[in-house]
Parts: C-alpha cells; sequence; structure tokens
C-alpha cells in the first residue's frame, strides 16, 4: 500500500500541475482534418449459441454499416482518401500485419460522414482463415469481453493522416441475460435551456458562455449482462459520454457524463464560449455520443454567431 | 612586574572542569565528573535509538605544565589557547588540535604540554570510549606576590558566600561544569556548577566582580555586594556563544556500515527548502535522486519509492508524509538525530532493498522543563520536556493542522457549484525514559549490571474530504479518506560487562477509510513485533551480535465498490459503466520474522564483519524464505582514513494486504530481493572536515510490479494478476560527501557537499503484460520495452548546503542543487492514432529513454532569526525555494493528439515563515 500511496502522491503533483499547462490544441476545438466519431450499426453482433454452428457463423457475418465523421474545415472540400482494414491484434494500431488483416474497403469521398456496408464477421486472412478466429486466438482473456475486431480507418486528407480503430464487438450468450447492444441516440440538445433543433442554424450573440445540455439520457442507458471473469455474470449499467466539438471557440468541459469507478456518474452539461476577437460567423457543432461498449452516434447542430 | 609564570588550564566543553584554583602554575589533577559529554557508541549497541550516556567522565590525572613562550614572557603577552583533546580509549592523548591558533608561540607551547597529558578513561553507557573535549590552556602573568599574611590573619578573615544557578538565557537549561569566581585574580578562591547549574563560592565580603566562565557561553560578568557571614543567592543568565547551539556534538560513533550519515537535529531543522522536515533532508544525501516538485520520496542508489524503509527508533513508520505529500509525520523537535544507510546495512536491519532511515528519537531533558510553540502556515505543534523524578524523564509533542479552516478563503466560489475541501492532519509523539540517574555511575550499580529503558508511542491522522456539487459542477463528486496508525513502543536495554542487550516490543494499531461515491474501504490493521539484539564483547578482537526480528500484522477489510473493471469482467475502451455493487469482508494474518547473527572481528588494521539474517514469511497458506549473507571489511590505513566495502543480499517482504485472494492481490507473491555492493574511502582532513567516497553496484529482482500477466484460473475464466514479482533493476554509482562540521561555537560555518553519479535501470523481467503496465515497467508508450532506464534516472546530483552564523540571532542557509533532468521517450509524430472508442490518441514515440528533460538546479535560502529573552527564546525564519525562479522540467507531457509535447514547470519561488517559541 505504501508504495501505491507514493505513487500516488507523485501522480497527484503531476495531475495538480499538468491542470496549469493550457495547450494550444484542444479536443473540442475543430480546425483542421479530424475523424471525430465511429459508428457501426449494429454496434455489436450476438449469435444466438456459443456453439461453432452455421447459424451462429451467419449471425455473425452479418452485414454491418460503418459510419465515420470526418470534418476538416479548413480543408476547402478537398478529397480524403480511405482505406478500412480488420485486422486481429487490437494493439496493432494501424493494423500493420498484413497477415492478420483484411481489407473492407477503400476509396475517396469528401468532407462529411462516411458511410460503407462492410461484413467484418465474414473477413478471412492467410490460409483462408476467419478473422474472427485469429482474433480469439490473440485474446489473452479467451472471449470474455467477447471478440473484439479492431476495424482500422486510414484516412488522409493532404498531409494529414489519421488512422482510427474501432472495436466491433460480436459475441454469444455466454452467461445468461446477455442482449445486443443498442445503438446510443443524444435524444436532444438545448442552449441556455432552449431546445437546439437540427436544420435551422440558431442565432447568437456575444461572448457566452452558453450553457449546452443534452436532453436527460438515463433512461436510455441500457442495463445489461456480460460474462465475468470467473465466468459469473456481471450486471452493468452503461453511463454515457458525450464529447463536445466545435469550429469556433472551445468547450468546458469538453467531455461530459460517464463514471468514475465509485458510480458517480458526470451531468451532460457543458459551456461553449467563442474564440476571443472572432468575428460573426456561421459555427457547427457536434456532439458525439458513447455508451462505453462500442455504440456511438452523433449529432451535428449550426448557430450563427455573432459577438 | 616580577615575572612569576602562571599558566592555568581550564576545560571548558563540556566536559572537564580543574576542580582548584591554580596555587602551582599546572593543571591540576583529579577534576571532577562533567555535566555532559560528547557520546560515543559502543560497538554492538543499535545505532540511532538511546543516545548514548557518558557515564564516567575523564579526569586528568597526569597534567603537564607548558613552558611560558620566552617571547611572550619578554613582552608580558598573556593568551588562552583553546584545544581539541581527543582522548583514546585508554586516557592517553590520541589528537590534540587549536581551534584558534593565537600565535606567539603559545599554541606550540600548549601542544608540546597537552600531549604529554594522561586522563582517567571515560566511560559512554559504562563502556570505555574514546571522547573528544575541549579544553583552554590560559597563560597569564601573575602581580608580585605580597607580603604573606600571618596564619592567624588567615584564620580570623572575614567570608561571605555566593550561591545560587547558573541558566542558559532563553531556554533555562541548567549551565554545569561552569567555573564561578570573583575578579580576574587567578588566585582568587573559584566554584564549578553541578547538574543542576548550582554552586556556591565562599569570599572575602564586599565587591565581588563576578566571573562565569563556560564552555559555549560567553564570558558572564556583573558585580554584587556580599556582607560578612551573609549568603547572597542569585541567578545568572548566561548567554549562548553562538545564537542556540548548546550541544556540542565532537565525537562520532564507530561506523560499522560502509556508509551511515547522520543528521543532527540542527540540521534537520534548519536545511534550507525542505521546511524543517526531517525526512526531505534526507533527500540531500549522497545516493538519494531527487523526488519530482517537493515531494519527500525516498530514491535511493536507483531503488523505487516504497523500497527504502523508514524507522523511528526500530519500528517502521506506515506512512511518511502527512496528505501524501505533505509535512512528514516525524516531527523534526522530537528527533534527535537521523541516520541514513543508502545500502550495505547490517543483518539486524531488513524488510527494504533500497535504503534505510532510523529516526532516532528525543530523551527529555533531565535538568528542568523546557518546551517549544511552533507555528507556520500550515499547521501548529509543541514540544515538551520534563524530569518527572530523578532518573524517569518525558517528552511530548504533537503537531495539528489547521489549513481546513484556511482553505475555504482561497476556494474559488460560484453560484450553482459548491466546493468544499477539508484536509486535516495531526500527529504525535510521547517518549518516558527511565533508568538513566543523573551522575550515576555503572560502578556504583549493583554487580555492574545496568538497566535504561524508555517507553515511546507515536501515531497520526489524515483525514481529507472533498464534495462538490450543484447543477453548474460537471458531477456530484464526494470523497472522504481517513488514514490513522498508533504505535507504541518500549526500549529495554541491558548491560552488564561485555554483554548487552536491547529488547524492543511493540505494538500497532492502523485505520484507514475511503469513500468515493458508493465506494467504500474500512482497513483496521493490529501489528505486534519485537526485535532482541544480544551484543558479547569475546574480546577485543572478537565482538558477536545476534537477534531476531518478529512481526505479526492482522489486517481486515470492509469493502463496497461497483464491480471493478479488469478485476470482474473485461473492460471495453472508454465510458466506464457502472458496476453492480459488491460487498466483501476480507482478514488477512501474515508474520514476518528473522534470525540474525553478524560478528566484528578485528585482525590488525581489518575488521571484518560476516553475517547473515534468515527471514520467514507466513501469509495465508503462503510461506517465503529468504536468506541473506552479508560481509563488511573496514581497512583503518591511517589514523584518518579507512577503507570500507560490503557486499550482500537483502529481502523486503510485500505488504500483507498484497496476499489476498485474486482477483485483488497474489497470493504466490514471494520475497522481494536485491544484491547490494559498495566500495569505499572515509578521509578525515581535520578534526572537522571530513571526506567520504564510495562507488556501490546493486541488483534487484523479483521486485513486485503491478500488473502482472494474464493466466487462465483452475476452475475456469482468467484473471489478470494485480501484482507479480517480474520487477527488476539494476544501479551503479559513486557517491561523494565532503561535510564541514563546527569546531567550536564560535566557528560560523558548516556544511555539505554531495555528489552522486549513478546510473540505474528499472523494468521488468518478463514481457509488458497485455493492458500495459503499471510501476515498473510502466513505459507510457506502445514498444514492447520492458526494461530500460529509471524514470528517476539522474546520472549526475549534486547538493550544497552551508549555514552560517551572522551573529546577534541570525543565521543563513542556503542549498544550491543540481540534477540531470530525467529520462523521457521523444514524440515522434507522424500520423494520428485515434482509438474511437475511448476517444483518445495514441502516441507515436522514438527510442525509449532516448531524451531528458533539461538539468534541474535550484538555489534555497533559510534566514533564521532568534531573540533570547531571560527565560525563552523567540525565533522566526523564512525558507525560500527555488530563489531565483527557475523554471525547472518536471513532466512533459503530450498534447491530446500526441503531437507536442509540453513541459510541466516544477514549484516556482515559494516562500514559507513560520514562528517558534522554545524556553
Amino acid at each position: 500500500m505504501k508504495a501505491l500511496i507514493n505513487y500516488g502522491s507523485l501522480l497527484l503533483l503531476a495531475m495538480g500541475a499538468v491542470a496549469c499547462i493550457d495547450p494550444e490544441d484542444q479536443p473540442s476545438r475543430v480546425h483542421d482534418f479530424r475523424v471525430l466519431g465511429v459508428s457501426t450499426e449494429r454496434p455489436e453482433l450476438m449469435a444466438s449459441t456459443c456453439e461453432r454452428t452455421p447459424e451462429a457463423l451467419d449471425a455473425l457475418a452479418a452485414e454491418v454499416t460503418y459510419r465515420a465523421l470526418l470534418v476538416d474545415p479548413s480543408g476547402g472540400g478537398r478529397s480524403i482518401q480511405y482505406t478500412l482494414w480488420a485486422c486481429a491484434d487490437p494493439e496493432d494500431r494501424t493494423c500493420a500485419n498484413e497477415a492478420d488483416r483484411a481489407l473492407l474497403a477503400e476509396g475517396t469521398t469528401g468532407e462529411g460522414e462516411l458511410t460503407l456496408a462492410i461484413h467484418p464477421g465474414a473477413a478471412r486472412v492467410g490460409e483462408d482463415r476467419l478473422l474472427l478466429e485469429r482474433v480469439q486466438e490473440a485474446d489473452p482473456y479467451k472471449g470474455l469481453g467477447g471478440i473484439r475486431m479492431p476495424l482500422v480507418l486510414r484516412a488522409v486528407a493532404g498531409d494529414e493522416e489519421v488512422y482510427a480503430q474501432k472495436l466491433m464487438v460480436f459475441w454469444c450468450p455466454v452467461v445468461e441475460g446477455m442482449k445486443a447492444n443498442e445503438q446510443p441516440v443524444i435524444p436532444g440538445l438545448r442552449v441556455d435551456d432552449a431546445p437546439w433543433l437540427d436544420g435551422e442554424p440558431l442565432e447568437l450573440s456575444g461572448p457566452g458562455p452558453f450553457v449546452v445540455t443534452s436532453d436527460d439520457v438515463s433512461a436510455l442507458e441500457e442495463t445489461y449482462v456480460v460474462p465475468g471473469l470467473r465466468l459469473q455474470a456481471v450486471t452493468l449499467k452503461e453511463a454515457w459520454e458525450i464529447s463536445w466539438h466545435t469550429t469556433l471557440g472551445e468547450f468546458s468541459p469538453q467531455e461530459t457524463g460517464g463514471a468514475d469507478f465509485g458510480g458517480q456518474q458526470g451531468r451532460h452539461r457543458t459551456e461553449w464560449e467563442p474564440a476571443e476577437g472572432a468575428t460573426a460567423q456561421d459555427v457547427t457543432f457536434w456532439a458525439v455520443v458513447r455508451d462505453g461498449r462500442g455504440g456511438s452516434s452523433w449529432l451535428v447542430r449550426r448557430a450563427r454567431w455573432s459577438p | 612586574m616580577s615575572p612569576n609564570l602562571k599558566a592555568r588550564s581550564a576545560l571548558a566543553a563540556a566536559s572537564l572542569l580543574l576542580a582548584t584554583p591554580a596555587l602551582a602554575q599546572a593543571p591540576q589533577t583529579g577534576a571532577p565528573p562533567a555535566q555532559a559529554a560528547p557520546p560515543s557508541q559502543a560497538e554492538g549497541t543499535p545505532p540511532a535509538q538511546a543516545q548514548p550516556v557518558m557515564t564516567k567522565p575523564p579526569e586528568l590525572v597526569q597534567p603537564v605544565e607548558a613552558q611560558y613562550p620566552p617571547d611572550a614572557l619578554a613582552q608580558g603577552l598573556t593568551a588562552s589557547v583553546r584545544l581539541i583533546i581527543t582522548i583514546a580509549a585508554d586516557g592517553t592523548v590520541a589528537d590534540v588540535l587549536p581551534t584558534e591558533p593565537v600565535g606567539h608561540g603559545f599554541d606550540e607551547a600548549a601542544l608540546a604540554a597537552v600531549r604529554q597529558f594522561r586522563f582517567s578513561p571515560a566511560e559512554v553507557d559504562g563502556v570505555p570510549a574514546p571522547v573528544q573535549v575541549e579544553y583552554v590552556y590560559h597563560f597569564t602573568l601573575n602581580a608580585p606576590p605580597e607580603e604573606a599574611p600571618g596564619q592567624e590573619q588567615v584564620q580570623a578573615a572575614p567570608k561571605a558566600t555566593l550561591t545560587g544557578q547558573l541558566i542558559s538565557r532563553g531556554s533555562r537549561s541548567r549551565v554545569a561544569g561552569a567555573t564561578v569566581r570573583c575578579g580576574d585574580d587567578p588566585e582568587a578562591p573559584e566554584a564549578t556548577s553541578d547538574a543542576d547549574g548550582r554552586f556556591t563560592l565562599e569570599v572575602p565580603p564586599g565587591e565581588c566582580a563576578v566571573r562565569v566562565v563556560a564552555q559555549g557561553f560567553q564570558l558572564y560578568q556583573t558585580k554584587e555586594q556580599l556582607k560578612e557571614n551573609e549568603t547572597t543567592e542569585v541567578n545568572f543568565f548566561l548567554a549562548p556563544a553562538a545564537g542556540a547551539l548548546e550541544t556540542v556534538v565532537r565525537s562520532e560513533r564507530p561506523k560499522k556500515e560502509v556508509v551511515r550519515r547522520t543528521i543532527t537535529r540542527q540540521e534537520a531543522q534548519r536545511t534550507p527548502g525542505t521546511f524543517g522536515d526531517p525526512i526531505r533532508v534526507i533527500q540531500a544525501l549522497p545516493g538519494v535522486a531527487r523526488a519530482p516538485f517537493i515531494s519527500g520520496e525516498l530514491l535511493v542508489r536507483g531503488s523505487n519509492p516504497g523500497q527504502t524503509a523508514t524507522m523511528m527508533d526500530g519500528v517502521s513508520i506506515p506512512i511518511l508524509f502527512h496528505l501524501l505529500g505533505g509535512p512528514s509525520v516525524v516531527n523534526a523537535e522530537f528527533i534527535d538525530q537521523l541516520d541514513f544507510y543508502p545500502g550495505g546495512y547490517g543483518s539486524q536491519y531488513g524488510r527494504a532493498v533500497g535504503g534505510i532511515v532510523e529516526v532516532g528519537t528525543r530523551k527529555g531533558a533531565a535538568d528542568t522543563f523546557h518546551g517549544s510553540v511552533k507555528v507556520d502556515v500550515l499547521d501548529a505543534g509543541f514540544f515538551l520536556e520534563a524530569p518527572i523524578t530523578d532518573g524517569i524523564s518525558v517528552a511530548a509533542a504533537a503537531r495539528r493542522s489547521y489549513i481546513d479552516t484556511l482553505l475555504p478563503v482561497f476556494l474559488p466560489k460560484s453560484e450553482g457549484s459548491t466546493l468544499s475541501v477539508v484536509p486535516r492532519y495531526w500527529d504525535y509523539q510521547l517518549r518516558v525514559d527511565f533508568g538513566a540517574k543523573r551522575g550515576a555511575n555503572a560502578d556504583v550499580e549493583a554487580g555492574g549490571a545496568r538497566s535504561t529503558g524508555y517507553v515511546m508511542a507515536f501515531g497520526s491522522d489524515d483525514q481529507l474530504r472533498v464534495v462538490s456539487s450543484g447543477p453548474k459542477t460537471e458531477r456530484d463528486l464526494s470523497v472522504d479518506t481517513q488514514t490513522l496508525f498508533h504505535r507504541i513502543k518500549g526500549d529495554w536495554t541491558y548491560r552488564k560487562g561485555n554483554l548487552t542487550s536491547v529488547f524492543t516490543p511493540y505494538v500497532g494499531y492502523d485505520a484507514n477509510s475511503f469513500k468515493f461515491g458508493a465506494a467504500k474501504q474500512d482497513g483496521v490493521g493490529y501489528t505486534l513485533g519485537a526485535r532482541e539484539v544480544l551484543g558479547l564483547e569475546l574480546s577485543s578482537a572478537l565482538t558477536v551480535r545476534t537477534g531476531m526480528d518478529l512481526m505479526y500484522e492482522h489486517q481486515s477489510f470492509d469493502v463496497e465498490f461497483p464491480a471493478p473493471e479488469n478485476f470482474e469482467y473485461v473492460a471495453f475502451p472508454g465510458a466506464e459503466s457502472v458496476g453492480e455493487l459488491l460487498v466483501e469482508k476480507i482478514g488477512l494474518g501474515a508474520f514476518d520474522g528473522a534470525l540474525f547473527v553478524e560478528a566484528d572481528l578485528k585482525v590488525g588494521k581489518f575488521t571484518f564483519t560476516p553475517g547473515v539474517r534468515g527471514n520467514l514469511q507466513s501469509a495465508g497458506d503462503t510461506q517465503n524464505l529468504a536468506l541473506d549473507p552479508r560481509l563488511w571489511v573496514r581497512f583503518a590505513a591511517t589514523e584518518r582514513t579507512t577503507l570500507k566495502g560490503s557486499l550482500g543480499l537483502y529481502s523486503q517482504p510485500p505488504e500483507t494486504f498484497r496476499f489476498i485472494d485474486l482477483p485483488y492481490g497474489n497470493p504466490d507473491l514471494v520475497y522481494q530481493r536485491a544484491f547490494q555492493s559498495s566500495l569505499g574511502v572515509d578521509h578525515r582532513l581535520t578534526d572537522v572536515l571530513n571526506v567520504d567516497v564510495t562507488g556501490f553496484f546493486n541488483r534487484r529482482f523479483n521486485n513486485i510490479v503491478a500488473p502482472g500477466q494474464i493466466i487462465a484460473r483452475t476452475g475456469g475464466g482468467v484473471v489478470q494478476l494485480p501484482y507479480s514479482n517480474e520487477g527488476i533493476g539494476r544501479a551503479l554509482g559513486l557517491e561523494v560527501m565532503v561535510k564541514k562540521d563546527r569546531a567550536s561555537a564560535k566557528d560560523k560555518w558548516s556544511g555539505w557537499l554531495s555528489y552522486t553519479f549513478s546510473r540505474s535501470l528499472d523494468g521488468r523481467a518478463g514481457p509488458k503484460p497485455d493492458g500495459g503496465g503499471g510501476f515498473g515497467g510502466g513505459f507510457g508508450d506502445d514498444t514492447d520495452a520492458t526494461y530500460g532506464l529509471s524514470p528517476f534516472d539522474q546520472t549526475h546530483i549534486l547538493t550544497l548546503v552551508s549555514s552560517y552564523v551572522l551573529g546577534n540571532g541570525w543565521e543563513l542557509g542556503g542549498r544550491f542543487r543540481y540534477t540531470t533532468g530525467r529520462p523521457t521517450t521523444p514524440l515522434n509524430h507522424t500520423y494520428d492514432l485515434y482509438q474511437v472508442d475511448r476517444n483518445r490518441f495514441n502516441g507515436t514515440y522514438g527510442p525509449y529513454a532516448s531524451a531528458r528533460t533539461a538539468g534541474f538546479h535550484q538555489l534555497d535560502v533559510r534566514l533564521d532569526k532568534s531573540w533570547q529573552f531571560q527565560r525563552w527564546t523567540l525565533g522566526a525564519y523564512v525558507d525560500v525555494q527555488n530563489l531565483y525562479n527557475a523554471e525547472n522540467v518536471e513532466f512533459v507531457f503530450n498534447d491530446y493528439r500526441q503531437r507536442r509535447e509540453y513541459e510541466v514547470p516544477g514549484i516556482p519561488i515559494l516562500p514559507v515563515v513560520g514562528v517558534k517559541g522554545s524556553f
């Protein structure tokens, strides 16, 4: 315990000091090419049985809609080249190991949402082996966290290159009560307690800060069951996180929600503050929600802001 | 003026005084016992525990009259030559050094005479021991003798009596061994103050020009009108000669260990930049790497935090610092001295693979009631010491923080959110000594046996409560922690003849609680232990020490936690879900015991100390054994130069809580081990200037790292071991210590230079575990490296500490530090690596630890001022960290996309003020 306390004290001191540093580049301030989120529909695939049956394999090989949110505010509409792989090792962030990767899609697109129909569960690698099997072999947890297949999107815009890794989860009912994940969806947003609807840009003026909240999501957060490491059933409840992004100024906090290890959940309330000295302009906002088990979606809102 | 030669001597230091006035011209024999004496520890007694006591002072049995220098005599010059005499254990004069040469041939004449002196051997704790004393040889010229009065006249001469007590101004300490006389006539009657500072002087009535001479005090002069056949009672308050320095310790305990560095209370309290914190002073010694910020971590010879044991009088201190990195739980007022062993320590020490810090506590004053009160920006505390009866004394200290009352003033306040931060701490120390009667002599006790002992208690309590709530906060947050411990120990030292036994039983109680939202943990621990060290001097060439060191502790925990990820289920990257509440009651007992034996064998100029320590740990169903053979060799090349070397194995048991069942503990842990070796030379340049150069090489293995590997469980399922013994490390280096002590109360300058050259490696023997590594191989990048430069590696560590007595109560101190920057792994960004589920970026890096932060340099300054009043002293200090506001880099962190490095600066200029009153 003493050693842990010793390390803890160093960590606390370091965290305190880091809090005093204000890096120029912030996650919520979108000024160049970014991948803000990736979503798969469905967020996970679950076979009806854990036996290796044709039905089970078919269920896991179902089509999945892959969506990536690509933003490039200063790109001037340039083209973005992309390649999407599936591979076996989650630690291989770029799917660099060619022997263990399968090409799912490639092409050119523009800023916005990239949508692809893929079949990762049917992907095969060397010697015509199911990639799913390779993923399972490489998994130190022996599938107790599901079969987590890395989907790596390589997106290149000009001289900017991003590898975005998303884990696609394949399940079977290891313990009683398991069911497939449902996609988290933000029911709505509010600015200074007024609804912020999609479509017409909101008129905002002044230096702010503007309080941005999401409608209550607690009823949408699923209670679910996973297999424990001792092979028992463990019941969990989602605690969604929302990351906030904008083309002008920044949000504080930049990420809301989630839960700490004491189960204390954050509230989805943040403040947007326009950049100092900025002129009137159209501003785009993104709110990307993650449910902590692979599900994700986003909302896009626009506003006309004047000082 | 007739050239009547009068050469008189007086031992001034805390040691010897000539009993009778100098009717003759030479020093006198039969000097009375002294009030206090420089301690010297006999071989075989445990260091830094009970302070050695001089049970028999040396007496001058063979004085030699000095030749008055002819030229000085011709010119009518007089002088007082102040000397430091080293008296060997057999009473002969081993060394003489003048502290302040006076010239005119007086120094040479005094040296020549004193070298021929012979003393009765001094005894420390009943054992003959070498000591040092300060001695003043006075050369005076007498007026021509007047006609001697008749016998009848002498008998009829009227008398007056001056009696009273000598008290140290500002502290109320009794001044023993001082000479009191009327006028400057060397033939005048003289009295010597006893242990209570009392004296009685019989002189002719009339005006007495009182002169009081005492070592460490300024000459005291006053006038008293003394009436015939009457007794005049007075109290004289003597001013200390140099600030508050009262104790002059020049005699060193013989070193068994290759390296033992000792810090006095004065140094512990006044080393700049340490806030008067005794543990942080250790960081200024060789072999200790600089810890980040102002944390007091002890990073000794390449070891990691938690691998250096810190003990108070032999009992382990459970936590070192209040509130993680705050003041240490050891109150500086309560310590007598600190002994620091960076490695190569004796077989009686164990449970550490790094170094050992032994805090020796302070025995209560035997003369009268003393105390002090200290106030600074964080806390306030007091220290009290007093004799209860003859032979029993008590010392007590306590401290309590008040930052919880000040913090609300500084915390931000805003509508819609409330923030409450309540940190509190307190600590206490209590010690009751018995058996050491003042003036007691081993010879007069039955059978020559002597028992002394003490009972000590110490403890501390830390509480931290943080509550943040309100609709405008990011989340409602509640943290509540408490860490409490108590320790009670006894110490019984028995000496008879050549046998010494020190028995130290102790008990302890620990409680800690932690509440964080729905997570709760209440832990209680009980400790029972004992240590016995038996020393037997079989001959002048062979001393054997043996003993045992046993400890049993039982820990229990009541735990309520939302099922933690990676312990109960496989975590998915990103937002952590809220797990079902787990409720567990865990209890575990563990025994750790050791038997040890070692011997000092003197062969010519060599002293060999072979030793072995056998360790047994039993925790639950686990039993571990470790055998630690050790060897030290010392070679006394000359009287001033010693070569020394050591090698051996060292073991540290994993803490008890680590043995709880999987997945929260690992019952298969074994002893952490280390091989330590060193080779060095110690040279005493002068009596107060010492140089020590030591090289070292260490290897650590089986060290605890976290987490361990993921393995299949018996009966199904998998588990990631929370801890494993895969940790390894290696360190080599060279340490240099040059230390200058104060030669006398008048010597204004002291300090030390400490330099360490080192290279330390750290990591783990196995592959990097899935999910990354914590400490011990936690390299924070995506490489597979699990072994490389320690994150705390610093090639050059230079520390200069100095203090200068400016006079008039002012003292100025400074500490300058330079260290090589710590290793970093540089970013090598070529593309973004985005983990979508976690919404975090991974970095791309260059070779592991292939860069370093800029070197660290900092100057800390401390200014003390004391005002001495008749019965008490008021002190104030300002301690300024980082005087020239150097922007040192403590850490490097990367921006969110891992594209750019940002340097985290250390503590800027930080002044701290404090006030202390003592009496």
